[in-house]
């Protein structure tokens, strides 16, 4: 069979097409719910419950996408990102509910406070290459959350501590409808930054200093400052979403602004998408993430797993998001995306082709 | 040599790795416009003493010198922005680009002189391509290429960086008579657009052909200097380096 440039661009333009009405009816359909839609008559397409799915799914698109700027495009495999996330969810918090900042002043400086954060500790940790960059980097993760439960002053737990921080509930009409399209807002925002910078000097500096890091030094690339920039970036993103969280859960712990089960999470989304590219973690995030949601019991549809109680799906779901890490890593090392958009789809000689480049 | 020429400058620049001396207070200037030659045997610290002058290592003592104020200890990012280009022996290109994009990345770092954004960088990575007869492949993955193209390619992504000075690490290693052609019709090439050249090869041939002076490295010291006909003829350098069979070859 011969794979011609027509077929492949037939194949392009069908997952446009069929990605651009998923995506059209995911953002549509919440209005529906509003009272003008539903005194017009308009059939209620997603409910309350739905949005919270939804907002998940956008969150989670937000976190991949924004992995991707220093795990896919700079290659440095950051397993501590949820940590940007939680000071995201606590900086707006703390603004909130202890300086009694209004949530959109609040907002803008999660991201800012996130950037600093990763700025400081990418210094040191971003010396440190492939493995040890990895562990280093997850080891601030898991700190941080135990240090935000634990610092106290005075006696008082400062963030809240163990009982965590309440936050009031921001007073706008419809909320659900809100938070979603926020979050979507923030994921149309990373994929925005992705696209430019892989279009821009900096994305090419980047690039080259994952393909080459000493190569790109003497080609004048300030490699330290390029790298310190790409986590800064991620992390601002990421913290954006954390920041959003926040405001939109109204109660954040240790356990739900730094769940070290994200780290692993966010990356498989990227590499299940497929990484340095603009859409795939975003795309890797709603596949993943709707599977989680499915195995987890949340959705209408469910399944009966055999020998398996309905309480233990959550389990069931961590395993076999492991397995599919496995099977992503060694069989679609770059991404569901390129099967669809790029030069190949999916065959046998494909996943044979995969392998033989994963193995050694 | 008069020293409103000199470029680049190397006052006892010394490395040490543990105990070893691996460049041990070397000495010799550059002159704009030149192409010198190093040679020496296996371990004698060229590739040592290239990296020092890129920045990629640190020197323990002396001094490098470009136009006149010390680089020394600066990263390489900062040596190239000077207008310092360099290859590497075991190229290195990024392997999920285009030919056309590694040359591109050149153009868009490098030389703080003259910069210029995305699309003027494109232009003159297709320049660059056209000098060392890579244009035809522009659009080829690295993949593809050939050993002799990966080094072509090498050099094209340091010629992009719009050096004054250019090192050469070896790159006619592993090349047949026919591509060691090509490869000096390419640094002549280079040469011709203004560029000074200072490079490390094994050929002798490459260092008669082009060189108008050479420097031969031992144990990380200078053993001689000169033309490149002189210092082949030398004792110490036939001992050192050549073999007297060689050197037999070259006076007959």
């Amino acid at each position: 069979m011969i794979a011609t440039a027509d077929s492949q661009r037939r194949w392009r333009r069908i997952f446009l097409i069929v990605g651009g009405i998923v995506a059209a009816y995911a953002l549509l359909a919440p209005l529906t719910s509003l009272d003008a839609a539903q005194s017009a008559n308009i059939p209620l397409l997603a409910d309350k419950f739905w949005f919270r799915i939804a907002t998940y799914i956008v969150m989670f698109a937000v976190m991949a996408t924004a992995w991707n700027i220093i795990g896919g495009i700079t290659g440095y495999a950051a397993f501590g990102n949820v940590a940007f996330f939680g000071i995201g969810a606590y900086t707006t918090g703390m603004l909130i509910a202890k300086a009694k900042w209004p949530f959109l002043l609040a907002l803008p400086l999660a991201p800012v406070l996130a950037a600093l954060f990763a700025a400081l500790v990418g210094l040191p940790l971003l010396r440190l290459r492939g493995h040890y960059f990895a562990v280093a980097s997850l080891g601030v993760g898991v700190a941080l959350g135990e240090l935000v439960q634990n610092i106290d002053y005075d006696g008082k737990p400062v963030f809240g501590g163990a009982s965590g921080l309440f936050l009031p509930i921001y007073a706008v009409g419809h909320r659900g409808l809100f938070f979603f399209y926020l979050m979507c807002g923030a994921a149309a925002l990373a994929i925005a930054v992705t696209w430019l910078v892989l279009r821009s000097r900096f994305g090419y500096g980047l690039i080259a200093i994952r393909e080459n890091e000493d190569a790109a030094a003497v080609l004048g690339v300030n490699t330290t400052a390029y790298k310190v920039a790409a986590f800064a970036l991620a992390a601002a993103l990421t913290g954006l979403a954390g920041g959003i969280f926040s405001q939109w859960n109204v109660f954040i712990n240790q356990d739900n602004a730094f769940p070290i089960e994200y780290n692993v999470q966010m990356i498989l989304m990227a590499l299940l998408g497929g990484t340095g590219t603009v859409f795939g973690p975003a795309a890797g995030a709603v596949l993943l993430q709707l599977l989680i949601q499915f195995l987890g019991g949340s959705l209408p549809i469910s399944i009966e797993i055999p020998f398996v109680s309905t309480e233990a799906h959550p389990i069931v779901a961590q395993i076999i998001l492991g397995l599919l890490l496995i099977v992503v890593v060694i069989f679609v090392p770059r991404g569901v995306i390129d099967m669809f958009g790029g030069r190949t789809r999916l065959s046998l000689a494909y996943l044979r082709r995969s392998l033989r480049e994963t193995s050694l | 040599m008069s020293a409103a020429t000199v470029q680049l400058e190397l006052r006892g620049v010394t490395k040490r790795f543990g105990g070893v001396a691996a460049v041990d207070g070397v000495n010799f200037q550059v002159e704009k416009g030149e192409i010198v030659g190093i040679i020496g045997p296996n371990g004698a610290g060229k590739t040592t003493l290239l990296n020092c002058i890129s920045g990629v290592y640190r020197l323990d003592s002396g001094d490098i010198r470009w136009q006149g104020a010390s680089i020394a200890g600066m990263a390489p990012h900062r040596v190239a922005s000077l207008g310092i280009g360099r290859t590497f022996q075991i190229v290195r290109p990024f392997g999920s680009m285009t030919v056309r994009e590694n040359a591109a990345v050149g153009a868009l770092f490098g030389n703080a002189a003259g910069r210029r954004g995305v699309r003027g960088a494109f232009a003159l990575a297709d320049e660059v391509l056209e000098l060392v007869g890579l244009r035809a492949k522009a659009g080829h993955p690295v993949s593809t290429l050939t050993i002799p193209d990966r080094k072509r390619l090498e050099v094209a992504r340091a010629v992009a960086t719009r050096p004054e000075l250019l090192l050469l690490d070896e790159v006619m290693a592993g090349l047949n008579n026919v591509e060691i052609d090509e490869a000096l019709d390419m640094v002549r090439a280079v040469h011709a657009t203004g560029v000074t050249v200072l490079l490390i090869e094994h050929v002798m041939r490459v260092i008669v052909g082009v060189c108008r002076r050479a420097v031969v490295l031992d144990f990380g010291q200078v053993l001689a200097e000169g033309e490149p006909e002189v210092v082949l003829r030398d004792e110490r350098v036939i001992k050192a380096y050549l073999g007297e069979r060689y050197a037999k070859r070259l006076r007959a």
